[in-house]
């Protein structure tokens, strides 16, 4: 399958709807303004609610903005409908057409598009190989398991040799070890195909394994955009820092930044320094230093910048994961290599510090 | 822009075509009046002694005419008016010195007939004034005028209908183009439009005319027909006729009918599934079988009371026998809506009555009954308002007791007296929409029925042996009562005259056939091309219901199951005072029939389809799309498919329906388009009870035929439903 691979554009997008219950208007995407590159994989990721899926389904033609533009490989779609658009959707729940065996499945886009007999069992078997599939031609969708389906949906939407495929959610129905091969599998795919794909999931771990860049939402309001480690390692909130990973949180007064560019802050009369700070955060105001398990170390009580009691250890060979009781809240800090330390007890008085390299200043909510 | 220009341009090419029609309509119509005026003009008499004789005599030959003869012209000497008709005489006292009149009398004295651009309302009527000129012998000067008066009613009221189909034209043109230019999904668009055409046009317009009539009397608002109805006694017997029925029939009917449902849903019972299969019978039953075959068995001369019994004052029309029969014909209503509710109680609510060593008729007393009582109550309107709208049984049953359905049929067919026919038909409506409301307001909030995930399989007696027995008696005894009703009808196709001469004879067999041969073909031909356009179009309105939004759909879903709602008299009566004139002139042709059914029946199969639709995962359809292809296609190649068993059996409902139809049809039927019913019913009327019997008989096994031929159908696409929900 040669897929020729195209840009994704949203100009300015918003949707509202009404509430049919309370009439009240609902936000669900507001000025949503974003490129998606030829050939990548980008992930629209947030809680219930944020707008992702709407954000899709838009791009799809399942809905219709209330304003703004969006253009696939540069030409203005946004009033077609989903038939009118080279787009090819994976649904949540397959939508698999259960009167049809495997086979007619995958064929019906052909079908539609009134291809020669012969061509359409080609591609079909060519498509059903892909995701390997080839034996079970001739089944009920009724009679497959979910991660089957899972394959005859994607088998589906690619064999029309679609210009942008998008993935709502594809792998909420599965349990968690076939979640796993079908991501591989689906980047994989996309990757040998390289085609564009928008793919939307409120898994943080499938969009950090999954994407080539991640757009994070939160009630209809895009957050940030950015490749999986600048999301992880520099989120600009702390909406995004808590969402994309665990993370500790502490109050600070963010008084400058010296010549190095490290941030210089004050915590609870304490001198501390981070490494970085988000756009967000102007010296001379209130601002949240954020600092995820791995970079955080367990000290002798006393030092340090913060106090606390152990109250769990979860051991995970590789490392392990230390729960301190401070006052800013249960701290998780991640140790290393733990054979080769003594790690405090459970009840045990520590002191707990941070690597100031990696560190973030960000911007209060 | 495109839009707006084309629009122009249809609205200019639609004014210039009708224009160009209505001119030409308008010349012939002057035309004919001129030369009408020429020849009356040149028959006028010499003598001027006869002109009196003349003009009254002329008014007695032209109907709608009126004359006004002058001799001479004004500026004459010897200018007279000579008579003629009194209202045309004033008109020319006063309009002498009018532009126009005086143009008309110039062109008079050069001999040529001139119409009046005025059309002047003379004795009420609008009407064409012409003025002619009557020549001297020579024809070379004239010598008087004749004004002459037509009514001109004719001719506006074909302006009035050309201007109506411009509007028309100019409306589906501009509508179908804005959907064409406009909408993203343009045929669901003109699904829409259609849909809303269809329930306008055959919903909404007769019905508003029904009402209208009511309310006019010689063209203007007035309540004289209400207070006609409201005033007379005989008309409130009928109403109060009707609602007393209908209670009767509601409380034995509920009654049957939770007996049956309990002795199927909470008692171990053997046979449930026959039971079930029969006591639905006398729903799907011809109209009249079960009457008739209680005529036979209980009438004047029936087999019980004259040759078993041999009873003398015995009579079984009348409220009695009315009460009888609905009860048996509309106790599934109740049975079924029932066993609904008693399949919806959870049963271990029971079990755990019992188990805090409640007796049995605690149990029923105290949890049981008062989970079931809003149930009950609805069975109970339900089963109200279909005695109501009943029309076939007391039509056969009523005897000297009224009810408003026939009541109002008399009206109409009797003495034609159509706005009294349609005010009570109407005032059926009344204790229609209160059950209604109150199963609305009351019922619904009353209702707790428990819904728990998982249907309990558990099922131990609710009744201890001894009531158990009693109610398993009722039932096999009510049973064998329905099968015996059916076994009569069979019985009467065999017998030479039921009540006096018993012997065997196949001769009905060959005379029914023979006779209501035409009826017959007609009933299964217009049943026939009924029910596919109602299947579709209820599957159609079903997805536009559940799928799709758009302005007015909730109008549009109203409408549509607006027939449900309205007695089929009041349907019937709406129709025929909806089309019998233009611009949709159908009475007495098949196509109002087949109209009829497809209205009638839709509200069911979109209920269906409706139901089946929610369990569709919307994304199936959403795929199909996404796979490019377009809602004709979905629905073609995704939809229906998915939906076949609501389909089937809107079908297959729809065609039984219109093949036991009467209410309705009895008012729409004619020579060339008879009904196999109304056949049926000249039958019993004459006492021909065997041509009865055989016609019943065989619309009996039509429908069990039918009915089979789904339940084949629907099983065959059985396996799809396990799969097609997925949500």
């Amino acid at each position: 399958m040669a897929m020729q691979s195209v840009p994704v554009r949203l100009e300015m997008v918003s949707k509202t709807f009404r509430d049919p219950k309370t009439k009240a208007e609902v936000h669900a995407v507001r000025d949503a303004d974003f490129e998606i590159r030829p050939g990548e994989l980008v992930t629209l990721l947030g809680p219930s609610g944020c707008g992702k899926t709407t954000t899709l389904r838009m791009i799809g033609g399942f809905e219709l903005p209330t304003k703004g533009k969006i253009l696939i490989g540069g030409n203005d779609v946004t009033y077609l409908p989903p038939n009118g658009r080279q787009t090819a959707t994976v649904f949540q729940s397959y939508g698999l057409f259960p009167h049809l065996n495997v086979r007619d499945n995958v064929a019906y886009g052909l079908k539609i598009r009134k291809l020669p007999a012969q061509e359409i069992d080609q591609r079909v078997m060519r498509a059903l190989g892909l995701v390997g599939l080839s034996e079970l031609a001739s089944r009920s969708p009724g009679r497959l398991s979910g991660g089957q389906q899972q394959r005859v949906a994607l088998a589906r939407s690619l064999v029309v040799e679609p210009q942008v495929l998008l993935l709502d959610e594809p792998l909420s129905n599965l349990d968690a070890l076939l979640r796993e091969q079908m991501r591989v599998e689906i980047r994989r795919i996309q990757k040998s195909l390289g085609i564009t794909a928008i793919y939307v999931t409120h898994d943080r771990i499938e969009a950090m394994s999954l994407s080539d860049r991640v757009i994070v939402m939160k009630n209809g309001y895009i957050k940030q955009i950015g490749s999986p480690s600048e999301i992880y390692e520099r989120p600009n909130s702390v909406f995004v820092a808590g969402f994309v990973g665990k993370v500790a949180f502490f109050p600070v007064d963010f008084e400058a930044q010296d010549e190095k560019g490290f941030c210089l802050c004050v915590l609870s009369g304490k001198k501390v320094k981070a490494g970085h700070k988000a756009e967000g955060a102007i010296p001379g105001s209130k601002a949240v230093i954020m600092a995820r398990p791995e970079s955080l170390r367990l000290l002798p009580s006393g030092e340090g910048i913060a106090e606390g009691i152990v109250s769990t250890k979860v051991y995970l060979g590789s490392s392990m994961e230390v729960f301190v009781t401070t006052s800013y809240g249960e701290i998780l800090v991640q140790v290393d290599d733990p054979a080769e330390k003594r790690i405090a007890d459970e009840g045990e008085k520590v002191g707990i510090g941070f690597n100031e390299a990696l560190v973030r200043v960000l911007p209060q909510d | 822009m495109l839009f707006v220009m084309a629009c122009l341009i249809f609205l200019a090419a639609d004014l210039w075509m009708f224009s160009t029609v209505r001119n030409s309509f308008d010349k012939t119509m002057v035309q004919n009046i001129k030369t009408l005026a020429v020849a009356i003009a040149h028959s006028a008499p010499e003598d001027p002694g006869d002109i009196e004789g003349w003009v009254s005599g002329l008014a007695d030959t032209y109907k709608g005419y009126s004359f006004y003869y002058m001799l001479g012209l004004p500026w004459e000497d010897g200018f007279r008016e000579a008579g003629g008709d009194e209202e045309l005489k004033k008109y020319w006292s006063e309009k002498q010195d009018a532009p126009d009149m005086l143009e008309a009398l110039d062109s008079v004295s050069y001999l040529e007939s001139y119409i009046l651009k005025d059309k002047p309302r003379i004795g009420g009527l609008a009407r064409n004034v012409v003025l002619a000129p009557v020549p001297n012998e020579a024809g070379d000067t004239a010598v008087g005028f004749v004004i002459i008066a037509s009514d001109a009613s004719r001719t506006s009221s074909f302006a009035r209908l050309l201007n109506a189909l411009m509007l028309i034209a100019f409306a589906i043109f501009s509508l179908g183009f804005g959907v064409a230019t406009f909408s993203r999904d343009p045929i669901t668009g003109y699904a829409i439009l259609v849909l809303f055409a269809i329930v306008v046009a055959f919903v909404a317009f007769p019905l508003f005319e029904a009402v209208r009539l009511t309310l006019m009397r010689e063209g203007k608002f007035s309540l004289s027909v209400w207070k006609a109805i409201l005033g007379n006694t005989q008309y409130l017997k009928a109403l109060w006729g009707s609602v007393q029925l209908g209670m009767h029939t509601a409380t034995f009917s509920t009654f049957i009918g939770f007996v049956f449902a309990f002795a199927v849903a909470r008692t171990s019972m053997k046979g449930k599934k026959i039971v079930t299969a029969l006591a639905t019978m006398p729903v799907i039953s011809p109209p009249f079988s079960l009457t008739l075959s209680i005529i036979l068995l209980f009438g004047n001369n029936g087999l019980i009371t004259k040759r078993l019994l041999n009873l003398q004052n015995f009579t079984i029309y009348g409220l009695g026998g009315l009460t009888a029969v609905q009860t048996i014909s509309m106790f599934p209503i109740a049975f079924l809506t029932l066993q609904g509710v008693l399949h919806a109680i959870d049963s271990t609510l029971e079990d755990a009555s019992m188990d805090l060593n409640a007796s049995r008729w605690q149990t029923f007393a105290r949890v049981t009954l008062p989970l079931a009582l809003p149930g009950i109550f609805s069975s109970w309107l339900l089963v109200f308002t279909n005695s109501l709208a009943d029309f076939a049984n007391p039509l056969l049953l009523s005897g000297s007791y009224r009810v408003l359905s026939v009541e109002s049929y008399i009206e109409v067919t009797g003495m034609n007296r159509l706005a009294n026919g349609a005010a009570l038909s109407i005032l059926l409506l009344l204790p229609t929409l209160t059950a209604f409301f109150v199963q609305r307001s009351w019922v619904s909030k009353k209702s707790f029925v428990v819904v728990t995930g998982k249907p309990s399989t558990r099922l131990s007696d609710l009744a201890n042996p001894a009531t158990r027995r009693i109610i398993e008696g009722f039932v096999v005894l009510t049973s064998i009562f329905i099968v015996a009703l059916y076994g009569t009808i069979v019985a009467g196709c065999f017998v030479k005259n039921w009540g006096f001469d018993y012997t065997f004879t196949l001769a009905n067999f060959s005379e029914a056939l023979t006779r209501g041969k035409a009826a017959l073909l007609s009933t299964i031909t217009l049943a026939g091309i009924a029910t596919p356009i109602a299947g579709i179009l209820a599957m159609v309105a079903a997805v536009l219901v559940v799928r799709k939004n758009f302005p007015g759909k909730r109008i549009l879903e109203g409408l549509i199951m607006t027939p449900f709602a309205i007695p089929g008299t009041l349907v019937g009566i709406s129709y025929i005072l909806a089309f019998n004139k233009p611009p949709l002139l159908l009475v007495g042709t098949g196509a109002i029939l087949v109209i009829n059914y497809v209205i009638r029946e839709l509200p069911v199969g979109l209920e269906g389809g409706v139901a089946t639709l929610r369990q569709i995962d919307p994304s199936i359809e959403e795929a199909a799309a996404d796979l490019g292809a377009d809602q004709a296609t979905i629905f073609r190649t995704v939809i229906l498919p998915l939906i076949r068993p609501a389909f089937i059996s809107s079908m297959s409902y729809t065609f039984v329906r219109s093949m036991t139809a009467v209410s309705a049809i009895i008012f729409l039927i004619s020579a060339r388009w008879y009904h196999i019913t109304i056949q049926i019913y000249n039958f019993s009327e004459n006492i021909r009870f065997g041509l009865a019997s055989v016609l019943s008989t065989t619309l009996i096994f039509i429908v069990l035929l039918v009915f089979g031929l789904m339940r084949i159908l629907i099983r065959q696409s059985e396996h799809l439903e396990k799969t097609v929900s997925t949500r």
